[in-house]
């Protein structure tokens, strides 16, 4: 037990002192605190008065109401609209071309048929919608004047159903549009999560045993460390580094929250963004699913000589977390379908998929237990029997491949009685 | 009896890596392994040190088998030398160390020490990629002993080494003896072998082909070395029965021969032949033996 938190202190230690980690931790989070404050950086490098842009606005169309008097008085929106009267729709543009107004809108036919002609400089799209729709909110008051509605009468109009969900089933479950929204996030979250860890701890882990191995020093450390406690260190350690790392994110995260003066971003998450129980679900798969991973990443290394072939060594185990990944992806829109559900039970899968059905469809409990319980027993068994190949790996040297190294690596560890 | 060796074998597959062997080491004694590459040596001392269970067989120290819970007791020089490249002389003595489970204030004490009597106290917070082959090496040699192990295993120990630093390391381990540790160890340099070890195997193949007391083995061997001074070639003993290798020297030569009858014809012969200023008869040495048995005609 000494030695487990001895190697497992080593292993996290020597990473974090690495100078390589400390500088990409701080980098990341350092891009992480300025993608949050993006927009306040942009509008920063943004011509800084705050006054409203302006627009001319030319009306040339029939009837009674007068669109340009009724935009003029118009508050609402994000420009300030300008009744042009002094000319022509030339002329409008020409001051607009000497920047007396930034851009020229031109209106024609009537309510029915009115026709709405924006003319704009560069390629900001949305200032066209705004201005869509501004002209659109005037149409709309104009229009509802000419039939002579009142207030209640546009309330009707106006006013929301109120629209229920109810389960077919009796105590079912159903999810309302906003607890379907967060679930999807939440496992697309996970499930992209679990592939960066896959891809970053786990070759961590590979490269760290392949090192091992190549400077030759491993053959000193087995002689005083049982290699499946080592191994098992190893793991573990990796995944305090792992949990700093993420940390160190996190903090960036909020950081940048509060910076940016959204706070309110985070309170909403942790008072009713999250839900506690796909929460809880979400660890128990990240941590179930690092030691299926972890266990194979180790196996993987200790078959390797050199801290180079490490990367090559642990291919298959990317391309098995990229297939889980992709395989989520699909399953998003579909977790309840048979693939998926039969996918779920294999141990490599499991995580994500069903993370994926708990989080966007409904799962017995009986059969989320069964799930669980497979995993947890094949993490157990692939440790084992990663500790078995450990064992022989770490004292075998030569050209790696995966057959004849899992071969060799188990009849060197032959447990003989 | 401290370490035992029963009748141990190790199969890899459908080959014989250690084909049988049987060794006790008293208490504080030197014991050396010989055997050519690929003999068994290093599956050996892997068993003995419980990376590897034997086939068959049996290893035991005081009567028990060693466990990872007994590491403590155990120091041990691979053959294949390696410590951490990036790591300072200092971080890897402590870490290898407190896996022996010492205390971190009394590894950095002991280490000290040892710097010291290796005359290399500079190198305490250098890089292990900084030091020279031969320097990594005191400090591998360091690695295996620093926690005062009861059995030492030494997996040759002076290969690569200079003559001065190999005789630093000689005395370092005849000290340790002196102390009363237990060594075995294995080396291809049959001079220190000589110097070192009282008892000694021989492996081939995984067997043993020879094993005892080293002052008895070469009085038992038949194998003689026979020094001849004369005033006439020696060339005419060429064909003679029993001669294993001749090498003519100026003003006589030295014959291998089978054995002490051999060595009487001989002798015959060339005071037939005229006058002889030197006929001396000497124990073979353990050269002449390891590659009489070890170099042996593989078709057997």
């Amino acid at each position: 037990m000494n030695n487990f938190w001895t190697t497992v202190s080593h292993t996290a230690g020597r990473r974090l002192k690495s100078k390589t980690f400390i500088w990409s931790t701080v980098i990341v989070m350092i891009l992480i605190i300025g993608l949050i404050n993006l927009n306040t950086i942009l509008n920063g490098f943004a011509d800084s008065d705050d006054s409203l842009e302006t627009v001319a606005v030319i009306d040339e169309t029939e009837g009674e109401a007068s669109f340009g008097e009724l935009l003029d008085s118009y508050e609402e929106g994000a420009f300030e609209y300008i009744h042009y009267t002094d000319g022509s729709l030339e002329d409008a543009v020409e001051a607009a071309e000497n920047k007396d107004y930034d851009f020229v809108l031109s209106l024609q036919g009537s309510t029915t048929t009115l026709e709405a002609e924006f003319l704009s400089e560069g390629n900001d799209f949305t200032t066209a919608q705004q201005v869509n729709q501004d002209v659109q909110r005037v149409k709309e008051a104009v229009a509802t004047n000419e039939l002579d509605l009142n207030e209640e009468e546009l309330a009707l109009i106006y006013s929301p159903i109120t629209f229920n969900e109810q389960s077919l089933t009796e105590g079912g479950d159903v999810r309302t549009e906003a607890e379907h929204m967060q679930a999807y996030w939440m496992v697309y979250a996970l499930v992209f999560a679990i592939y960066i860890i896959v891809l970053t701890l786990g070759t961590m882990i590979a490269t760290e045993v392949a090192t091992e191995k190549s400077s030759r020093v491993m053959e000193l450390i087995v002689s005083s460390v049982n290699p499946v406690t080592q191994m098992l260190g190893k793991i573990t350690g990796i995944a305090l580094v792992g949990v700093v790392n993420l940390g160190g994110l996190a903090i960036a995260a909020y950081i940048g929250f509060m910076i940016s003066g959204e706070e309110n971003f985070i309170q909403m998450i942790f008072n009713d963004g999250i839900e506690v129980s796909l929460l809880l679900y979400a660890l128990l798969f990240i941590f179930l699913g690092y030691f299926v991973y972890g266990g194979v990443a180790a196996m993987l290394g200790a078959l390797v000589s050199r801290a180079e072939e490490a990367n090559q060594a642990i291919q298959p185990l990317i391309i098995v977390a990229m297939m889980a990944f992709f395989i989520s992806l699909v399953g998003l829109n579909t977790p309840d379908s048979t693939f998926i559900q039969v996918l779920s039970y294999v141990p490599f899968f499991t995580p994500q998929l069903l993370f994926l059905r708990i989080g966007m469809g409904t799962v017995p409990v009986w059969e989320i237990a069964v799930i669980v319980s497979i995993l947890a027993i094949s993490a157990v068994l692939i440790n084992v029997l990663a500790a078995r190949v450990y064992r022989g790996g770490v004292l075998m040297y030569g050209k790696f491949s995966l057959k004849n190294g899992l071969k060799q690596a188990l009849t060197i560890s032959k447990k003989e009685s | 009896m401290t370490l035992v060796i029963e009748n141990v074998k190790k199969r890899f597959g459908d080959q014989m890596a250690v084909d049988g062997i049987s060794v006790q080491v008293e208490k504080g004694d030197m014991f050396g392994m010989l055997g050519s590459n690929g003999a068994g040596k290093t599956t050996t001392f892997r068993m003995i040190l419980g990376l590897i269970d034997p086939t068959e067989g049996l290893v035991t120290w005081e009567g028990k088998p060693l466990s990872y819970k007994r590491t403590n007791l155990i120091g041990y020089l691979p053959e294949e030398r390696g410590l951490y490249p990036k790591l300072s002389v200092k971080e890897q003595i402590i870490y290898l160390m407190r896996l022996k489970g010492m205390k971190k204030a009394d590894i950095i004490k002991d280490l000290r020490d040892w710097l010291e009597r290796f005359q290399v106290p500079e190198y305490e917070n250098k890089k292990i990629e900084e030091l020279s082959k031969g320097n990594q090496q005191k400090i591998q040699f360091i690695a295996a002993v620093l926690h005062k192990p009861e059995l030492l295993i030494l997996d040759e120990p002076f290969s690569g080494l200079d003559p001065v630093n190999s005789d630093m390391l000689k005395n370092a381990v005849l000290r340790l003896q002196e102390e009363g540790t237990t060594i075995v160890f294995s080396s291809h340099q049959m001079a220190n072998v000589e110097k070192l070890c009282e008892d000694l195997i021989m492996l081939k193949k995984g067997k043993a082909v020879l094993q005892g007391n080293l002052r008895n083995i070469k009085r038992s061997y038949n194998m003689k070395r026979i020094h001849i001074r004369a005033d006439y070639e020696l060339d005419f003993l060429k064909n003679l029965d029993g001669i294993l290798d001749l090498e003519v020297t100026k003003d006589g030569g030295i014959i291998k021969v089978e054995n002490e009858q051999v060595a009487e014809t001989i002798f015959k012969r060339v005071a037939d032949k005229g006058f002889v200023r030197k006929f001396e008869i000497e124990e073979p040495s353990l050269h002449d033996i390891f590659i009489d048995k070890a170099g042996e005609n593989d078709n057997e």
